[in-house]
């Protein structure tokens, strides 16, 4: 077993390789191997492994790169993600790449979809809808549809015809990839010293990018040392932080949140790894089916999902009161509409039932985080000193 | 007779460690504060830093950390302390630091090295409102330091000189990336040290007295921070408000003004200890 600095220092090489070196190597290894890279949020990857490729998110340059053709593509006023992703493209950082994949999310990433037809990048480019219809005679079915589509796309590259025993097998690696996550989340609950959120950003975000097996051989180690007595608790308060993450904030900030007297017990960074609660059956003869049911019946709240049937404000609330934590910092990447749009039913819920919480926007190359320190810091204070005061919301 | 605890606060700034040795009697709610250290930065690590400053006040008192500190607080750059118990943030901690140097005090006003930040408080040293400098470091403690720098003085020297003033001349703008031109200009202009110190500081209470007026500030005003020790700023800021007509502050100051941080976030730390023992005893019913 690796020590637990050398693994996590792996995860950020992997992480933040903006190369996505693994995904070379692992194409070169063997004739006739696909990558297809995903935008974020949430894609049922089972299916593109099953089939024999290697899904691989793009998560955007963040703070580690220039932007310099992307912003001909985009707006000032327009999030900073897609101009990103668009650049990382077109100089080549994903040449390797057959095709790529765009989850419904927002108009933004939707246009992004074309300008990589336009910019004839890949050999396919799907926008893939979600479906917003939860009957699973509709929207399930709609759903497979979608999902069938990105199988054919796939199977025209590398001719494979994917089977029900493929798509199972593929299944039970990704619940053992969720189980172990979950895991993580649940040790950290109890015992968030034993391994910074910084940390674990790396281990989640480093499983996007490599091949599930991998991943799973990390998390296995990870989680054998977080079972461990490591590391001296300090006097913080709990928090969750939700941000409807698709453009990921810079690592600074993940870790200002913590260095200003937080531990953050549950987030939403990695949403996408994290979106199916609980397993998907993977002994089924439909596993198509298991995965559109898994969307509809078992999925985490999303800015990015319509859910007038189940608030998201009172499943957030629910996670707040589950996790133990003592409130919410809400982050949104500034420009994005399901975030921004989402943030005034949250606090509105959360002003009734007394959830203290803070609000801020940041952007993915933004990496001076003085003042979300300073306002995380009163927020920290504000419930260490003052609990017994009433419920200070500052918005 | 009660056994008081012991708890340590550390400030990390831009400039500088401070550190705060302070004994907490939990029934009667009374703080002392047992030993201070102040340590410059320079160009060393801070980490290090903090381990030489609170080795060395531990080591003068005869305490352990494990065996004798009930809480170590940070405050500032909590980050570049590595063994503590919990963080403040710093308008907390200098907050209570205001209010522990003057009990009656209904504003804090924290000069410091990187900027200036006036705090409303109540009685228990809570924040209710603040104000404060922009991103500029002009009208901080770092910008007086560049000029004492500049002229050849010694930091202690700054305030005594400044009081030996007789015609001030306040410059038009100060800005600290261009401190040492301004600096030579005044010179060039036959002015003597006294005079261009009072007028940096007349410039700079200037700013301060702005502050307390947007923020609506009551006296009396408790000045922390490095630059609350400095008498010449003391004397330049009580000038101005006394010109101002409609907004006449009483200010007070302190010796150890510059712990303010340091001391509060130790007093936090003790009210936090207590707090955390009458929850595990809750828990343990």
């Amino acid at each position: 077993m690796n020590s637990l600095p050398k693994l996590i220092q792996q995860c950020k090489d992997l992480a933040f390789d903006l190369q996505f070196t693994r995904s070379r190597e692992w194409k070169a290894q063997e004739e006739g191997r696909v990558v297809v890279g995903y935008m974020p949020v949430y894609f049922p990857r089972e299916i593109i492994h099953a089939a024999g490729g290697l899904p691989v998110a793009i998560f955007g340059g963040g703070d580690r790169k220039q932007i310099i053709k992307g912003d001909a593509y985009y707006q000032s006023y327009i999030c900073h993600i897609p101009r990103s992703i668009i650049d990382l493209a077109l100089d080549g950082h994903t040449n390797h790449f057959d095709g790529y994949l765009f989850p419904s999310i927002c108009d933004v990433i939707r246009n992004l979809s074309g300008l990589f037809k336009l910019n004839k990048l890949g050999k396919f480019v799907k926008y893939m809808d979600f479906p917003q219809n939860f009957l699973p005679e509709i929207g399930g079915v709609f759903y497979q549809q979608e999902m069938q589509h990105v199988l054919h796309y796939i199977k025209e590259i590398n001719g494979k015809e994917v089977t029900a025993h493929d798509l199972n097998h593929s299944i039970a690696l990704y619940n053992t990839n969720r189980r172990l996550i979950a895991r993580m989340y649940d040790i950290r609950q109890e015992f968030p010293w034993r391994m910074t959120i910084e940390e674990l950003y790396y281990v989640l975000r480093a499983g996007t990018v490599i091949p599930v097996e991998e991943h799973n051989d990390i998390l296995e180690q990870v989680v054998a040392h977080m079972e461990k007595e490591i590391g001296e608790p300090q006097d913080k308060i709990k928090v969750v932080v939700s941000g409807a993450f698709c453009e990921q904030p810079a690592v600074g900030l993940i870790k200002a949140i913590e260095e200003a007297g937080c531990y953050v017990v549950d987030d939403d960074y990695m949403l996408g790894s994290r979106m199916i609660l609980g397993d998907i059956d993977p002994s089924t003869d439909k596993p198509l089916e298991a995965i559109a049911n898994a969307y509809i019946h078992q999925s985490q709240y999303s800015s990015s999902i319509y859910d007038v049937h189940n608030p998201k404000e009172y499943r957030l609330a629910k996670i707040v009161q589950d996790r133990g934590a003592d409130g919410v910092i809400f982050a949104s990447a500034s420009f994005c509409d399901p975030s921004l749009l989402d943030a005034p039913i949250f606090q509105k819920a959360f002003d009734e039932m007394g959830i203290r919480y803070i609000s801020f926007q940041y952007s993915e190359n933004i990496n001076q985080f003085k003042v979300i320190k300073e306002q995380v810091g009163a927020f920290s204070d504000s419930i260490k000193l003052w609990e017994d005061d009433k419920a200070l919301v500052i918005a | 007779m009660e056994n008081p605890i012991y708890t340590l606060g550390v400030d990390v700034g831009g400039s500088y460690v401070k550190v705060a040795l302070m004994r907490y009697f939990h029934q009667s709610g009374n703080h002392e504060l047992v030993d201070k250290q102040t340590e410059k930065i320079r160009k060393r690590n801070p980490k290090d830093v903090v381990v030489d400053a609170v080795n060395m006040v531990l080591m003068r008192n005869g305490l352990n950390q494990e065996r004798d500190i009930a809480y170590l607080a940070s405050t500032g750059e909590g980050e570049m302390v590595e063994r503590k118990t919990g963080h403040f943030y710093s308008m907390t901690s200098h907050a209570r630091g205001g209010i522990f140097f003057n009990p009656e005090a209904k504003t804090v006003v924290d000069m410091g090295g990187l900027y200036v930040r006036a705090i409303k408080v109540d009685s228990r040293g809570k924040v209710i409102d603040y104000k404060m400098t922009g991103q500029c470091a002009s009208g901080s403690g770092q910008f007086i330091e560049n000029i004492s720098r500049y002229l050849g003085l010694a930091i202690e020297e700054v305030g005594p000189i400044s009081l030996q003033a007789d015609n001030p001349e306040v410059p038009s703008g100060i800005c600290a990336v261009l401190a040492e031109t301004d600096v030579i200009n005044l010179v060039s202009k036959g002015l003597s040290t006294p005079n261009i110190v009072k007028g940096i500081n007349l410039s700079i209470a200037n700013r301060v007295v702005k502050l307390l007026g947007s923020l609506r500030a009551e006296s009396p005003i408790a000045l922390v921070g490095g630059m609350g020790m400095n008498e010449g700023m003391i004397q330049a800021i009580e000038e101005i408000s006394a010109e101002n007509k409609r907004n006449t502050f009483k200010f007070t100051s302190h010796p150890n003004s510059i712990y303010s941080g340091a001391i509060g976030a130790a007093i936090w730390g003790g009210y936090r200890y207590h707090k955390l023992k009458e929850k595990q005893a809750v828990l343990a019913v």
